[in-house]
């Protein structure tokens, strides 16, 4: 029912994560258990890159908020890429464009890492 | 009905074969007495007397078997046997001194010397015969009691044998002998011994049990001896009695009394032999049982805590341990396996869950030495481990602080599916005292412990779910209860909504409020997540928007403030979406504010559009970020216009293939709505939602409210 996937890799010392399918209450532990490693591993500049990303529930959007804090306390932050509109729109009307940088495509992303202003 | 009858015909069979054979008896003695006075030509007759006398006993055998009783228990029976062999030979010996007349041995016929002789020959031949036929088959049970495939076999091969015995005195005379009858005799012999080895009943009884059928087989065997032998003797009187009445029935008599003396004399012998292993016998019965005991208390025992102390206080029975205590493996592990080989055991918790006879510090002491050093040396090796000199041996030498008390340990993985699942302790203040079978039986132990905590634990979870579903329904109970109960009934606006929750509890809310007598207030919100926290928030939201709502004229000015209130109580990845509407009923003016929620539909004149005032989701951001950011739109309705708030049940609510019902098709509706009523509109979107999703249950709450402006006057 609910299939999602999540990948992850580097770009220029950034880590970017590839979420796959659905974002829901089932499969939003599986985002949280990622973002938790990366933290604990003192990994804080993350990439998400939605392109693959075909729905976002509430919780999905909790994961999010959950983490945003710790990451930006430690200097880093997490940018959000390559959304479709229907998503976007989902991320838009909770007003996430005011609390997160949401890009079109990844390399704008790593380049708001590289030069923050 | 049937059983009646088949019970009345079964008695009267026994009363038919009991007369019959008093009958043949009574015939028998006639026919005795007749032939003592006669000087009849003795050939034909003996004919008759034998006939009358094997009818006699055969219709008599016919019907003890038909009353007799299968007592399994052979100590029981034995006893029986020797009540009766002491009554009855108690009753001979008194029937002898009493009687005076004798019989004349001439020719090798037995001739009575008197009618008393007669009477008596009868009253013995009756009464030893019936005995004898109450002995034969208490042996024949005994020896069946515990059978193989030959055992009834052989028995057959007896009673035909002894049968034979009998049937070839036929033409001799009481007294006359020749070689067929000594090897017919000797075949006896033979026989007998054959059947009276079937003595393994013997094994299985108790150590008191063995002791008693020592002493009955004693004391049978004892008495059996003269019994025989006065049974056989030419000169003894009851021989010469029962040869005189019938020569066969004599045989049967004295060939039964040897056979009983046989047979009892094996079991005293063979008893006695069994006694110094009778303890450990009923020692290793005892294991078995508690094994048994243990197997079906599994299945009635399901409490983890309960299952647990009954297996540590069984352990302690099952190897007569003098203290023993269970370790199990908490499941909320990283891994469901403890000590595989790549595995860190330390990332396994371990728990005592129970204890007898032992201090929790000891335990810790002996099991905890070198990071648990026992515990990984049996998850590894999924054997039990028995250690017999507790002070002596590496791997516990350090156990100072107890000795004394313990000096033997075993100690017994629990493997389920594969998994060591927990670990079994059992300690003896005896050296050594753990031995092979000991090891076994707590294996075998262990196994169905295993299965019994496996079986707990599954039941516990099983139990658990059912505890949440009912807590959810309970929940969605609570949360219908939060919903307005009635609508707003206002001249100047129209109101109708509808909220229909999911099976699953969800967080739509909605709500109405008189600020005054002429602010109306609307807010429609949607918790996110589900279940019990989210039934829980929005109760808290409702008690925000009655208690706060009354202090703010501006809609986003009330967001904020309850944006502030709730930041506390909600954790971070928590966040309520609301939209909130003041309407001024004089003017017609509503202000609107949107904290991340669905924008409004508003219709007015020919147009339709989404009203979509910028605001995060409350408790999201920080109180400063939230106030900041939040706007607030104003809104001048005129006669007719509409204003629709929903939440993303609506709009996200999917078809089968996936296809969700949209904002563009919500708009629609409304834009097309006409001069339809509020309700109209309302259902509208109802309907078309559920065409949309083919009529089936929504996964999501479901909330429209339909606000209808009337009033045509207005005042700037």
């Amino acid at each position: 029912m609910s299939t999602f996937k999540i990948e992850q890799r580097e770009n220029n010392a950034i880590n970017v994560l590839d979420l796959k399918g659905y974002l829901d209450a089932h499969t939003a532990p599986e985002l949280e258990k990622m973002f938790q490693s990366l933290i604990d591993n003192n990994r804080f500049r993350i990439i998400v890159n939605c392109r693959d990303l075909t729905y976002i529930s509430s919780a999905g959007l909790g994961v999010f908020m959950a983490y945003i804090e710790d990451v930006r306390k430690n200097r880093g932050d997490i940018k959000l890429s390559n959304m479709s509109a229907k998503v976007f729109n989902v991320f838009d009307l909770l007003g996430f464009p005011l609390l997160y940088e949401i890009t079109t495509d990844e390399a704008e992303a790593v380049r708001k890492f590289q030069n923050p202003k | 009905m049937r059983r009646d009858m088949t019970q009345r015909t079964s008695g009267i069979k026994k009363f038919l074969l009991l007369s019959l054979s008093a009958l043949l008896f009574l015939a028998k003695f006639i026919g005795d007495v007749v032939v003592s006075k006669l000087d009849i030509e003795m050939g034909m007759l003996t004919v008759l007397q034998v006939v009358l006398t094997a009818g006699a006993f055969v219709c008599l055998y016919l019907y003890i078997e038909k009353v007799w009783r299968r007592d399994r228990n052979v100590v029981r029976k034995m006893g029986f046997a020797l009540v009766l062999t002491l009554v009855v030979g108690l009753a001979g010996l008194i029937l002898y001194t009493i009687s005076s007349t004798g019989f004349d041995i001439k020719n090798e016929y037995a001739l009575p010397q008197g009618f008393e002789s007669i009477v008596f020959a009868n009253l013995y031949a009756v009464v030893f015969g019936t005995t004898a036929l109450f002995v034969l088959l208490t042996v024949r049970d005994i020896i069946m009691s515990k059978r193989r495939k030959e055992t009834k076999r052989n028995f057959r091969i007896f009673l035909l044998v002894f049968l034979g015995a009998i049937v070839v005195t036929l033409p001799y005379r009481p007294f006359e002998s020749g070689p067929v009858i000594s090897v017919s005799f000797t075949l006896l012999i033979f026989a007998i011994l054959m059947n009276s080895f079937r003595l393994s009943w013997i094994v299985y009884l108790t150590k008191r049990e063995k002791l008693i059928a020592m002493s009955f087989s004693f004391i049978l065997f004892v008495l059996y001896i003269p019994i025989y032998v006065t049974s056989v003797g030419e000169s003894s009187l009851i021989a010469q009695s029962l040869s005189y009445y019938s020569r066969q029935l004599a045989t049967f008599i004295s060939g039964t009394t040897l056979f009983a003396a046989t047979y009892f004399g094996m079991t005293f012998v063979t008893t006695l032999f069994h006694l110094p292993t009778a303890e450990a016998f009923d020692r290793k019965n005892i294991e078995v049982l508690s094994l048994h005991n243990l197997g079906k208390l599994i299945t009635r025992v399901f409490d983890f805590q309960e299952l647990t102390d009954l297996v540590t206080r069984m352990t302690l029975e099952v190897c007569e341990a003098e203290s023993a205590w269970l370790e199990v493996r908490d499941e909320e592990g990283p891994s469901r396996g403890m000590g595989r080989a790549a595995e860190n055991p330390e990332s396994s918790p371990v728990r005592t869950v129970s204890l007898q006879n032992i201090d929790i510090q000891d335990i810790g002491a002996i099991v905890g030495f070198d990071n648990g050093a026992i515990r990984r040396m049996v998850s590894e090796t999924r054997r039990p481990v028995v250690i017999d000199q507790v002070a002596g041996d590496d791997r516990t030498k350090h156990v100072k602080i107890i000795a004394g008390k313990i000096n033997s340990m075993a100690i017994v993985p629990l493997v389920s599916h594969d998994d060591v699942i927990g670990i079994l302790y059992a300690t003896k203040t005896m050296e050594f005292g753990f031995d092979r079978e000991d090891a076994d039986v707590l294996s075998a132990f262990a196994d169905q412990v295993s299965i019994a905590l496996e079986n707990s634990r599954l039941i516990g979870k099983s139990l658990e779910r059912e505890r949440l579903m009912r807590e959810l329904l309970l929940a969605q109970e609570m949360q219908r209860k939060l919903l307005p109960q009635e609508l707003p009934s206002l001249p100047q606006v129209e109101i109708e909504a509808l909220s229909t929750p999911a099976f699953e509890v969800g967080g739509d809310y909605y709500d109405f409020t008189m600020l005054d007598d002429e602010h109306l207030g609307v807010i429609v919100g949607d918790v996110s997540g589900k279940g019990v926290s989210a039934a829980l928030f929005m109760a808290e939201m409702k008690g925000i928007f009655l208690s706060l709502s009354r202090r703010h004229t501006s809609p986003r000015d009330f967001l904020s403030e309850a944006h502030s209130s709730l930041l506390g109580t909600m954790d971070r990845r928590t966040f309520i979406s609301l939209i909130y509407a003041i309407v001024d009923l004089r003017t017609g003016v509503m202000r609107v504010a949107r904290a991340g929620h669905c924008p409004m539909i508003f219709r007015s004149g020919g147009m339709t559009r989404f009203v979509k005032p910028t605001g995060l989701g409350v408790g999201m951001g920080s109180k400063e970020f939230f106030s900041r950011t939040i706007t607030e739109d104003e809104i001048r309705m005129s006669s007719g216009d509409v204003a629709v708030f929903y939440t993303d049940g609506v709009t996200e609510a999917r078809q089968e293939n996936g296809e969700e019902f949209g904002y563009r098709k919500l708009e629609e509706i409304v834009a097309r709505s006409g001069a339809g009523s509020a309700l109209d509109i309302r259902d509208r979107i109802v309907l078309a939602v559920d065409t949309h999703l083919g009529h089936k249950p929504p996964d999501d709450d479901l909330t429209i409210v339909v606000l209808k402006w009337l009033s045509e006057h207005t005042h700037p």
